[in-house]
């Protein structure tokens, strides 16, 4: 009988390599497909059933936090946000069904406790019983973006501040917007209903638009021109400019006008503080195609603007095929008009490149990341972005933008408290044919204080009804005002 | 305990460090389970610990006492498989299955011991085959009587009794492998044969096979009508595996597999649960969400797990329905990975080379046809159930040995592994590896007949 025996036993090892190799066929062979089969939910379990850190702001205002939930959920934790849409651009919201945005899906390794150096102090936590997340704290001050949010008023538009020193974002906040809290809902239908209806609805709210958008500049866009001119030393302090009330281009026999039709002209400053169009349509076409292109290239326009944060916008400077032949469109886009289009943020960096020597810092909104114990993890360090300007031409135009907000299209309303002097350039872009009802987009740009610049501020009302040289400045400049006078006064 | 003996001597120790082992593998997975489920470790593990260890030790002990000439792999292994199978049912079902577990564990080492210490002779079972039988008949029949069986999940397999429910058919497949081998012993030969001539064949004594086939018939045939396909086909490898092994004719191979398809094909034509297990094997993922979501989810699961599993407590393989039970081995392969599920088919493969090698060296006829049938019973049902769940074969349910939740189970499989050490005992002492003292029974009768023989009642006959 021992040879059957021994046969059996044979028989045996066949059967279990057989289970093996089955067993390898399931778990190696074709892992990767079952696991990206739609119906397995297990990597979206276990990712929910983790416990995740808070988001911080700043001044050390919670904007996320996870609360656990009884015992009889399916999840045992829910993705709270106590302030509402405050921070809704910035943090984003997390979700089973419906995936997660921004800080969330970004940071999502180190709210949960997986990069690799908490994982090493996760042991730590088994002993202390810890949770094992991370926290993210952003450079956003919930001072400031109250002050945006009650200063817009509900109204279309951004408001977007930087440290001019280092490109941390402080505020950024824009309407419409929304509240997270709708799209965490533990009800599914009523999560999904509120993301349906937010996509839907008009102005994008579910966007950062302070960062994803962009928007024709309207005259906040002759600050590039003017660096452009002035490193190019096609214009200096003592240009001076014709004064008219139109101007024929080349290459076309409709003219270009001031705003309102009004006669303008003299030295760069007084062209410059008065918004006159016409002096920097010229400036556009002395500094001549080549030079405008490489320029805005300088300023960064065409490039999407480099936050952290998912899938930023890039300004632009319209198309350039055969602008040889089309010499007005440049001469428009040299005072912000036709296919201009900028970022918000993107002017807020412009402005705060003048304010910093002409150096344009990477704008960033994660500070720094904790552990569970609060031991810092990472902490951004500034970046350089580019040089678009020499210093020289910063300091001319920083004193140009004086000159807007003591005696300019800003003096109306830039008063900062204490007498600080602050810069500034506005803007209104024109957004309907001659004779359509007035619309457009109401800008500013300021830093402050002047001599010794720490905030940058960028504001835009969007779809204003009224066009006018002095729009910018009576409607976004209250904003810009006080948005600079919160910061200054807390900073 | 009489005489001193190295090689039991070493043996033991072997055993002792190995089911120690065995032991601090399973207090670490607890802990870790517990630890990768709510990141804190497990209120007490302390009385875990000394619980588990003292239930290891007094099997341990059990054998050191009543079978020390035994392979020293077998005990430490099921250890090993038990506790594994422990952990994942506490980490799956925490409040309902833990405290039964723990309850049937300790029940079935108690069995353990027990049954090392009554049979303590193997050619005692060969004494009552046809009680091993009637034993193996009643307790086949027994969920079909009215009042006292009861279905559960569409098999009818269940004998309630007041509080307790038990699968009879787990403790009727030691009884069946005890009367076979104890029948084919003795008659092998005969029925090997081949003594009658139908025309040109030669076929065995219609009279000698006949309660062989009765038996088997009747055992597979009593599965199918409690629809328990995964222990007919059980039974029925068990049956041909041993006449096979028994004549040392292929010829029963062929005839079983014959059967085999032939009964596998009627049933499939006749049976809508048959087609409908066979449909769901064919393509799981047709129906997943209703028929085929139990084996759909377990093979996510597996995939899920990888190579090295996602680690014990940090799985979702509750999803699955059953997990504890059938489907313990894919939640093993979800949180220990590939790696982990290779590990519980090595123990499985080394328990069954353990219970070959008794047969081998065994010259006995009745106990090598025993350590034969036990070994394919565990090597089969683990087979069966584990193919099974992984979509080799189309699903028949039936228990995974020490690793599944089941009170029957758990107890039935410990008392095949007590019959198994004994076996591998009985061979040491007749190969004089190990002194063969007498037996507590053996010694008791001597004494009883050297008073007998004092009082002149016995005449001679009493060894000197």
């Amino acid at each position: 009988m021992n040879r059957k025996i021994r046969q059996l036993a044979a028989a045996f090892i066949v059967l279990y390599v057989v289970l093996f190799a089955a067993m390898n066929y399931w778990q190696v062979g074709r892992e990767s497909e079952l696991n990206a089969m739609s119906g397995n939910t297990r990597a979206i379990r276990r990712e929910f059933s983790r416990p995740r850190g808070e988001i911080v702001s700043a001044d050390g205002v919670v904007a996320a936090r996870s609360i656990p939930l009884p015992d009889d959920n399916e999840f045992p934790y829910q993705r709270e946000y106590p302030t509402g849409d405050l921070f809704a651009n910035v943090t984003g919201y997390y979700s089973l069904a419906l995936g997660a945005t921004q800080l969330e899906r970004t940071q999502n390794s180190v709210l949960t406790g997986q990069t690799a150096e908490q994982r090493i102090g996760n042991l730590e936590d088994i002993v202390t019983g810890g949770q094992g997340t991370g926290d993210v704290h952003m450079t956003l001050r919930s001072d400031l973006q109250d002050t945006a949010r009650e200063a817009l008023a509900g109204r279309r538009g951004s408001v977007v501040m930087l440290d001019t020193r280092t490109g941390a974002v402080l505020a950024m906040y824009s309407n419409p917007t929304y509240d997270p809290n709708r799209i965490v809902d533990p009800n599914f239908d009523a999560a999904r209903d509120a993301l349906e209806e937010l996509l839907e609805a008009p102005g994008n709210p579910l966007l950062a638009n302070a960062y994803q958008e962009r928007y024709m500049p309207g005259s906040t866009f002759k600050v590039l021109t003017t660096g452009i001119a002035l490193d190019a030393g096609v214009v200096s302090l003592d240009s001076q400019f014709d004064r008219v009330t139109e101007w024929t281009p080349p290459q076309t026999s409709n003219p270009i006008q001031n705003y309102d039709g009004s006669n303008c002209g003299g030295d760069l400053r007084e062209v410059f503080r008065r918004s006159c169009n016409i002096p920097f349509a010229q400036t556009a076409l002395n500094v001549g195609i080549p030079g405008m292109i490489s320029g805005v290239q300088a300023w960064g326009v065409g490039e999407n603007v480099p936050i952290d944060l998912p899938r930023p916008a890039a300004s632009t400077f319209g198309s350039t095929d055969n602008l040889d032949q089309q010499l007005p469109l440049l001469a428009m886009r040299g005072f912000g008009q036709q296919e201009d289009q900028m970022v918000p943020l993107h002017m807020a960096m412009v402005a705060a490149a003048v304010a910093n020597n002409g150096v344009m810092m990477k704008p960033f909104v994660v500070g720094s990341t904790t552990d569970s114990q609060g031991r810092t993890l990472t902490r951004t360090q500034p970046e350089e972005w580019k040089r678009p300007i020499s210093p020289e031409t910063a300091a001319t135009l920083n004193s140009l933008m004086q000159s807007v907000a003591t005696d300019g299209t800003a003096s109306c309303c830039l008063q900062l408290n204490g007498g600080v002097p602050v810069a500034a350039k506005t803007g209104t872009a024109q957004l309907n044919e001659a004779g359509q009802p007035e619309r457009s987009n109401a800008w500013i740009v300021a830093f402050a204080p002047a001599n010794e610049p720490r905030y940058a501020v960028s504001v835009v009302l969007l779809d204003s009804p009224e066009v006018s040289a002095g729009t910018g400045g009576r409607l976004a400049g209250p904003i810009a005002q006080q948005m600079l006078n919160e910061a200054l006064a807390n900073g | 305990m009489a005489t001193a003996s190295p090689l039991a001597r070493s043996r033991r120790s072997t055993e002792l460090s190995l089911v120690v082992m065995a032991g601090m593998i399973t207090a670490i997975a607890y802990t870790f389970a517990s630890l990768g489920q709510y990141t804190q470790i497990p209120a007490r593990i302390i009385p875990f610990l000394l619980a588990l260890l003292a239930l290891l030790l007094f099997a341990h002990l059990a054998v050191r006492w009543f079978a020390r000439g035994a392979d020293p792999t077998l005990l430490p292994l099921v250890a090993l498989l038990h506790g594994v199978g422990y952990v994942m049912i506490t980490r799956l079902e925490p409040e309902r299955l833990a405290g039964l577990q723990t309850t049937w564990s300790i029940i079935a080492i108690v069995a353990f011991v027990a049954t090392l210490a009554v049979v303590q002779r193997a050619a005692d079972l060969a004494r009552f085959r046809w009680t091993f039988l009637f034993i193996g008949v009643v307790l086949l029949i027994l969920p079909l009587v009215p009042g006292v069986g009861s279905s559960f999940g569409g098999a009818r397999i269940w004998v309630s009794l007041g509080p307790v429910n038990f699968q009879p058919g787990e403790f009727a497949k030691i009884a069946f492998a005890i009367f076979f081998a104890s029948y084919l012993a003795d008659n092998r030969q005969l029925i090997a044969g081949g003594t009658w001539r139908v025309g040109p064949l030669h076929l065995p004594e219609p009279r000698a096979l006949l309660p062989v086939l009765a038996a088997w018939s009747f055992a597979v045939l009593v599965m199918v009508a409690e629809r328990d396909l995964g222990s007919s086909l059980l039974f029925f490898t068990l049956f041909v595996v041993m006449l096979w092994v028994s004549t040392e004719r292929v010829i029963y191979l062929f005839l079983g597999a014959a059967m085999f398809f032939g009964a596998a094909f009627v049933s499939w034509r006749l049976f809508d649960h048959v087609q409908l297990r066979v449909d769901i094997w064919l393509d799981p993922w047709a129906d997943w969400q209703d028929d085929g979501f139990q084996l759909v989810q377990a093979l996510w699961g597996m995939s899920d797990g990888g190579l090295m599993g996602t680690g014990l407590g940090r799985g979702s393989p509750d999803i699955v329905p059953v997990a504890e039970s059938d489907f313990i081995f894919t939640s093993i392969g979800e949180e220990l990975g590939l790696f982990g599920a290779a590990a519980v088919l090595m123990a499985y493969l080394l328990i069954v080379g353990a219970g070959l090698r008794v047969a081998l060296r065994t010259e006995n006829a009745f106990e090598k046809l025993l350590a034969v049938g036990l070994t394919t019973i565990m090597g089969i049902q683990t087979f069966i159930i584990v193919a099974g769940v992984i979509k080799l074969v189309p699903l028949t349910g039936i228990t995974l040995p020490f690793v599944s939740y089941g009170g029957s189970s758990l107890v039935s499989n410990y008392i095949l592994l007590a019959l198994l050490i004994r076996l591998s005992d009985s061979t040491a002492r007749r190969l004089h590896e190990v002194p063969d003292d007498p037996t507590m029974a053996e010694r008791w009768a001597a004494r009883k007949l050297r008073r007998r023989a004092r009082r002149g009642r016995v005449v001679a006959g009493s060894p000197a």
